[in-house]
C-alpha cells in the first residue's frame, strides 16, 4: 500500500463521549447484557471431558462459561460448596459416587455443605446409560434431562437451551 | 516383547481362538467396514482448528494410551476372574470408544459390561459365572482385534492428513 493511499485511508478520530452520558446510563447498558451461564462438567473419563469441554467452548462460547471441569462426583461436591454454578453436565457411571448419587447429594436438604444457590441447579445427564427406565430414574432424582453419548450437538444444544429457561434471570456481579 | 504383544498373549488362548480363520491379511487395505461411525468422528474433526487436526489427533492418541492401559487392566482382572472390575472396565472404555465413533469396540465393551454383571449380551438375562468366564475370554480376543482394526484405520487416516498438509 502506498503512503498516499495510506494517508487517504486514515479515518478521523471518533468524537469523545457526550458529556450528557452519565455513568449510570453506561452501567445500565452494560447490565442489560446477560452474563454467560457458569457450567460445571463432570466425567471420570478424561477423553470425554476433553470432548465436552471443546464442544462447549467451540459452539456455546457466546452463552456459556465453562468454570469447572471435574473428574469425580466427590470433587464436584467439594467444588459446589465453594463456587456457584448455573448448569451441570454430569456423567452417570462414575466410581465412588455415581451421577445419580451425586445428584441426590446436591438435592438433599440434609447436605449443608453445598452452597444453597447450587441446590436446585439444573443437571443434565450425559451418558451411554440412556435406556427409558434409566432416564426415568434420572428424572426422579432431580435431573433435568439426559443427553446420550456419543454426544450429538443438536441434542446437547436443545437440552442446554431447555435447562437455561429454568435459570432465574441473570444479572451482573 | 512389547507390552502390546504381552496383552495379546495374556488373553489369547490358541484353543479358544475362534477368530483365527477370519483374521485379515495385514497387507490388505483397511476399508471402513463399520469400524468408524462417521457422524460422530466427523463431529470430532469439526472441532479441529482449520489449519490442522492437532486437537482430534491428540485426543485419538490419548485414547490409544487409555485403551492399552485398560486392556492391561482387563487382563489382570481376567486372571483373578474379577467380574465386577471387568464390567467396570468395559463401561469405562465404552464411553471413550463411543465418543470417538469406534462402533465395534464400543459394542464389545458394552457386552463386557453385561457379561461382567453376569448378564447376557442384551443385559436382560442372568448367566452363570462359568458362562460369563467363557464369554468374556472370547470377547477379549475379539475386542482386541476390533481395537487393532480401529487403531490402524485411525493411524492411516492421520498419516494421510499429514501427507496432504505437507
Amino acid at each position: 500500500m502506498s503512503s498516499a493511499s495510506s494517508i487517504n485511508s486514515i479515518s478521523p478520530p471518533s468524537p469523545p463521549p457526550s458529556p450528557t452520558m452519565s455513568m449510570a446510563s453506561i452501567n445500565s447498558d452494560i447490565s442489560e447484557q446477560p452474563r454467560k451461564i457458569k457450567v460445571m462438567i463432570i466425567d471420570d473419563n478424561a477423553i470425554n471431558l476433553t470432548i465436552l469441554s471443546r464442544l462447549l467452548n467451540k459452539h456455546f462460547a457466546d452463552t456459556i462459561q465453562l468454570t469447572s471441569v471435574m473428574d469425580s462426583g466427590v470433587s464436584a461436591l467439594d467444588q459446589l460448596s465453594k463456587d456457584q454454578v448455573d448448569l451441570i453436565l454430569m456423567d452417570i457411571d462414575m466410581p465412588v459416587l455415581s451421577g445419580v448419587q451425586t445428584t441426590t447429594a446436591i438435592r438433599s436438604s440434609d447436605n449443608h455443605d453445598i452452597l444453597v444457590q447450587n441446590k436446585n441447579v439444573p443437571i443434565i445427564a450425559v451418558t451411554t446409560s440412556d435406556a427409558a427406565e434409566q432416564r426415568e430414574l434420572y428424572r426422579q432424582v432431580g435431573m433435568a434431562d439426559c443427553v446420550s453419548k456419543p454426544i450429538a450437538l443438536p441434542k446437547l444444544r436443545m437440552a442446554i437451551e431447555s435447562a437455561m429457561k429454568t435459570i432465574p434471570a441473570l444479572s451482573t456481579g | 516383547m512389547t507390552e502390546r504383544d504381552q496383552t495379546r498373549t495374556a488373553v489369547a488362548d490358541p484353543e479358544d481362538d475362534r477368530n483365527g480363520a477370519e483374521t485379515e491379511n495385514e497387507g490388505e487395505e483397511f476399508e471402513d467396514d463399520g469400524i468408524i461411525d462417521h457422524t460422530t468422528f466427523d463431529q470430532l474433526l469439526e472441532m479441529d482448528d482449520e489449519e490442522d487436526h492437532e486437537f482430534s489427533k491428540s485426543l485419538v492418541w490419548n485414547y490409544f494410551e487409555q485403551a492399552e492401559k485398560t486392556f492391561g487392566d482387563m487382563n489382570e482382572a481376567m486372571k483373578k476372574l474379577d467380574f465386577p472390575d471387568l464390567s467396570r472396565l468395559g463401561h469405562f472404555l465404552k464411553g471413550s470408544s463411543a465418543a470417538l465413533g469406534l462402533t465395534k469396540v464400543k459394542e464389545s465393551c458394552e457386552k463386557l459390561q453385561h457379561y461382567g454383571n453376569r448378564k447376557d449380551a442384551t443385559g436382560a438375562n442372568t448367566i452363570t459365572d462359568s458362562e460369563a468366564e467363557e464369554l468374556i475370554r472370547a470377547l477379549l480376543i475379539q475386542m482386541r482385534e476390533e481395537y487393532d482394526e480401529a487403531e490402524s484405520y485411525l493411524r492411516d487416516f492421520y498419516e494421510g492428513q499429514e501427507t496432504q498438509e505437507a
